[in-house]
């Protein structure tokens, strides 16, 4: 597995068994998360097993609202949206007994569910450039700055210019190997671009402490060692409103967690190196062990060996 | 940021249990197996030949399987401890990535060893959680002391002690193992070569035996199984349950459907004696083989006797079941009348041997069944984490740093080098 | 919770010849034992009871003379359900166990008897013939007895013949 799923597959499960007519209804009650630190919560109604109800709590909610998540949810989920569970941001009702045309598609688009959210600001920023390439007089500090904190001391800041968007992750790396292992990525992202078959790929730029032009001003950026930034500048025809628009918000939104899974699977193939390389010296070393000369050796005549 | 659910993870031999603390079940149940590649992953040591990302061509649990045919099947743990690390720590790699979906640097995590598992074990296993996974706090609960807490959810449990014995019984082994106060008992653990494997191709010699030719040659396995798992139950007495056949055969036969896995076909097969002689081969092993004769009743009593003796109380009084084999109709039942009879027995030995000086108060037998037993190991360790002071019994990342994998030794529930 | 034994074995003032107890029968084959209350069960009923059960252990211990007879009788139903394999009809069943019952076979004592360990060899030759005809009375009320227990539609039961290749002890007549 090269590229983490987009999809939550507690959510996808449970929802196929659930569906299935074959099985009975009967109550459920779990809370699980996902990347990120998004949690959920999957239940049935109070003495009605049939309602499902399926919240989701993410601290930058309130972010994501603020940049249109309601209208993509609402696109997406339109039916199936109810009132918000208490102590959750948004909350999805289904029916057992009334699943639409499609329970199939209806899985997958739930097991979505984060992604869609998260989908908002890049879709509100591609549309955004998309007009401001058509205005002959774009004034950029029309150009509106996402910032959505996704995470504790983690952010994404997007915004449009009038020819490309530019898509910003602030990392920050509890641990010192793995900042390491991240410059060697952010050095290789940077290197492969140079072959001519990826030439259309999005351009990647990193850089350690020193916040990016973009959101330089921004206030409360952290002044440390460990806090990096890493820059996609998007063109429109990284974003071909489509299928390719969908896959590059897809893998955009997950980029951070793909780094982070790449990291911990170089570290545990290091890590099996290491085990193999241990298990061969200590073969050598055990090899090296003086033989036992306390018996005595005989020659083939039968006499015993004396070194003089 | 509120801090996250713990993730629990209990490996074993036979399949992993995973999920996060506070819920009843764990979101997924699948083969403790790892798909790899078979033609990168031979040359353990041309480990430097990689070019691409041959590493992360693998597959784990029912995905594995469904890969068989064109990639190697390798089973990380055997007899329940970890055997191959390289394999597990690529088989947490996914499972933390793919199916529980969770940064592992934000939660903590709750692992389970077997007992008796080696300290460097426990060694390894903490330095690929810290150093691999970068995990915020990491506890590694003995299996059976889970299995314990995860039994106070039974009404029948009076009193929530840590004392007690547990009989563990999943697909590969069946263990018995004494618990005093949450330390267990080393040297009285027994192991019995009967499980939940051996069970399944006992049916499918009885159907076999029988002339059952409706079944498909390459399912018979799996008819085995499901017949075993749906029908089965466990009876007081065979004879007087073979005269119910004869007499009432018409609420005992049932028939078993199934579909031919390759062409389709609809097929039926008659279910007769094995419903109750599967979990029978427990309590009368040598009707299964010819080399193992006790039966479970007489091991746990052998355990329990050679406890040191303060404790043998409370061992009878609290057995407690876990693992899918032990999930058969009546089983605790039978159990505990058939230890019940061994200790009676025992006790008025004694007392005839005294000349009837002696008067000893009857030995309390309870063996405790629940609804959470077949994965009463995860839902203890559910429990647990789930628990307020959690937090303050895992290993933090830190403090790992600052000791090293040493520090897995250290269990800071008991507060001793365990 | 082993084999099952004989109930038969609390009776104490019964006759025992080669190490079996002549237990009474409800027959009306002729031959040396007692005649049995008919509404009672006798010995070969328990066999029969038994049987399913007990055919499959390896191990046994003797406790009385009554359960030598009843080991005997087990091997006996299990060579009986050998006979019946090709699935006769009950007429024909009938009499293949009949025939079967009145051929030839060993005592205890004989060289060919598989069980001698087990049994002591009669202590005369009055004795052996007394335990012939006791075993072949035996052997023939068996004969009549089993196929009506154990027919269905005009075929031994199914639920029977699964038995057939399990070895009572690893033992055969």
């Amino acid at each position: 597995m090269i590229i983490l799923e987009y999809s939550n597959r507690i959510i996808e499960d449970t929802l196929n068994a659930r569906f299935n007519p074959e099985n009975k209804p009967k109550p459920i009650e779990m809370s699980f998360v996902d990347f990120d630190g998004v949690s959920y919560h999957l239940s049935t109604l109070e003495g009605q097993d049939t309602k499902l109800l399926l919240s989701i709590r993410w601290k930058c909610w309130p972010e994501l609202v603020s940049y249109g998540a309601n209208d993509v949810l609402q696109r997406e989920y339109g039916p199936w949206i109810t009132s918000p569970e208490s102590g959750y941001d948004f909350s999805l009702q289904f029916d057992l007994e009334n699943l639409g045309a499609d329970p199939e598609e209806l899985i997958k688009k739930v097991g979505l569910l984060k992604r869609n959210a998260m989908a908002a600001p890049y879709e509100r920023a591609f549309d955004a450039q998309a007009m401001a390439e058509k205005e002959e007089n774009w004034d950029p500090s029309s150009s509106q700055l996402m910032a959505v904190h996704y995470r504790d001391g983690e952010a994404v800041y997007i915004q449009h210019q009038q020819d490309r968007v530019t898509v910003i992750f602030s990392t920050l790396f509890k641990e010192e190997t793995d900042r390491i292992f991240a410059k060697v990525f952010f050095h290789e992202f940077a290197e492969v671009r140079k072959k001519s078959i990826f030439s259309h790929c999005p351009q990647v730029l990193y850089s350690n402490r020193e916040p990016p032009l973009e959101i330089r001003y921004v206030p409360g950026l952290l002044d440390s060692e460990s806090q990096g930034y890493v820059t996609f500048v998007l063109f429109p025809r990284n974003y071909i409103p489509g299928a390719v628009r969908e896959e590059t918000i897809s893998r955009i939104q997950i980029y951070r967690d793909y780094l982070h899974y790449h990291l911990k699977c170089s570290k545990a193939y290091m890590h099996s190196r290491m085990r193999a390389r241990v298990s061969e010296f200590l073969k050598v070393l055990n090899r090296a062990k003086p033989e036992d000369n306390s018996g005595e050796k005989k020659l083939a005549s039968g006499r015993t060996f004396r070194r003089s | 940021m509120s801090r996250l659910a713990p993730v629990v993870i209990d490996n074993g031999t036979g399949f992993t249990k995973m999920g996060f603390a506070g819920n009843n079940d764990p979101s997924f149940i699948q083969p403790t197996v790892i798909a790899t590649n078979p033609t990168t992953s031979n040359q353990s040591s041309n480990l430097a030949a990689k070019r691409g990302a041959e590493d992360l061509d693998f597959y784990i649990g029912d995905e594995a399987v469904a890969n068989s045919k064109t990639y190697a099947l390798n089973y990380p743990i055997r007899h329940g401890q970890i055997d191959n690390w390289d394999h597990m720590e690529r088989y947490w790699e996914q499972s933390i990535f793919k199916y529980l979906r969770c940064e592992p640097e934000d939660h903590s995590f709750l692992l389970t060893e077997p007992p008796l598992n080696p300290p460097e074990n426990r060694e390894n296993t903490a330095e690929i959680m810290f150093e691999s996974f970068n995990v915020q706090g990491l506890y590694i609960a003995v299996q059976a002391v889970l299995a314990l807490a995860a039994s106070w959810t039974s009404s029948k449990v009076s009193e929530q002690t840590l004392t007690g014995t547990v009989i563990d019984s999943g697909d590969g082994v069946t263990h018995v193992i004494p618990v005093a106060e949450g330390y267990v008992i080393g040297s009285s653990i027994k192991s019995v070569p009967i499980a939940g494997r051996d069970l399944t191709s006992f049916v499918q010699n009885l159907l076999r035996e029988r002339g059952e030719n409706m079944i498909p040659a390459e399912d018979s396995m799996t008819v085995a199984q499901r017949i075993k798992e749906q029908y089965s139950y466990v009876c007081p007495d065979i004879v007087k349950e073979f005269q119910k056949y004869e007499q009432e055969g018409d609420r005992y036969f049932k028939t078993y459907e199934g579909v031919h896995s390759v062409t389709g076909q609809p097929y039926t097969v008659d279910v007769g004696f094995e419903r109750f002689l599967a979990p029978e081969i427990f309590f009368n092993p040598e009707i299964a083989s010819s080399d193992y004769l006790t039966p479970l009743p007489e091991v746990v009593d052998t355990v329990v006797q050679t406890s040191p003796i303060d404790v043998r109380r409370g061992l009878y009084k609290n057995i407690v079941l876990s693992g899918g084999s032990t999930m058969f109709e009546n089983f605790g039942k039978r159990l505990q009348r058939d230890i019940k009879r061994i200790a009676d027995t025992r006790l008025r030995r004694s007392e005839v041997l005294s000349g009837g000086r002696m008067q000893s108060t009857p030995m309390e037998v309870n063996v405790i069944s629940h609804k959470k037993q077949r994965y009463a190991v995860w839902f203890g360790g559910s429990l647990l984490a789930s628990t307020g002071e959690f937090h303050s019994y895992c290993h933090t990342k830190a403090e790992y740093d600052e000791v090293g994998p040493s520090i897995a030794r250290h269990n800071r529930v008991f507060g001793t080098v365990g | 919770m082993p084999a099952y034994h004989s109930a038969f074995n609390e009776l104490s003032d019964l006759r025992s010849v080669g190490g079996m107890a002549l237990l009474p029968i409800k027959t009306r084959v002729r031959g040396p034992a007692p005649i049995a209350d008919a509404s009672a069960e006798d010995i070969v009923d328990e066999a029969l009871n038994l049987f399913r059960a007990n055919v499959l252990f390896r191990n046994f211990e003797i406790k009385g003379d009554a359960d030598r007879v009843l080991i005997y009788l087990i091997l006996f139903i299990t060579e009986c359900l050998g006979k019946l394999a090709r699935n006769p009809s009950l007429r024909e069943a009938e009499k293949v166990l009949g025939t079967l019952a009145l051929g030839n076979f060993a005592i205890p004592g004989d060289a060919t008897f598989p069980l001698n360990a087990l049994y002591s060899p009669p202590a005369s030759k009055m004795d052996a013939d007394l335990l012939r005809q006791y075993l072949s009375q035996l052997r023939q009320e068996m004969a009549i007895r089993l196929p009506n227990r154990i027919y269905e539609n005009d075929k031994p039961g199914k639920w029977w013949m699964c038995f057939q290749k399990r070895k009572f002890m690893n033992k055969t007549l």
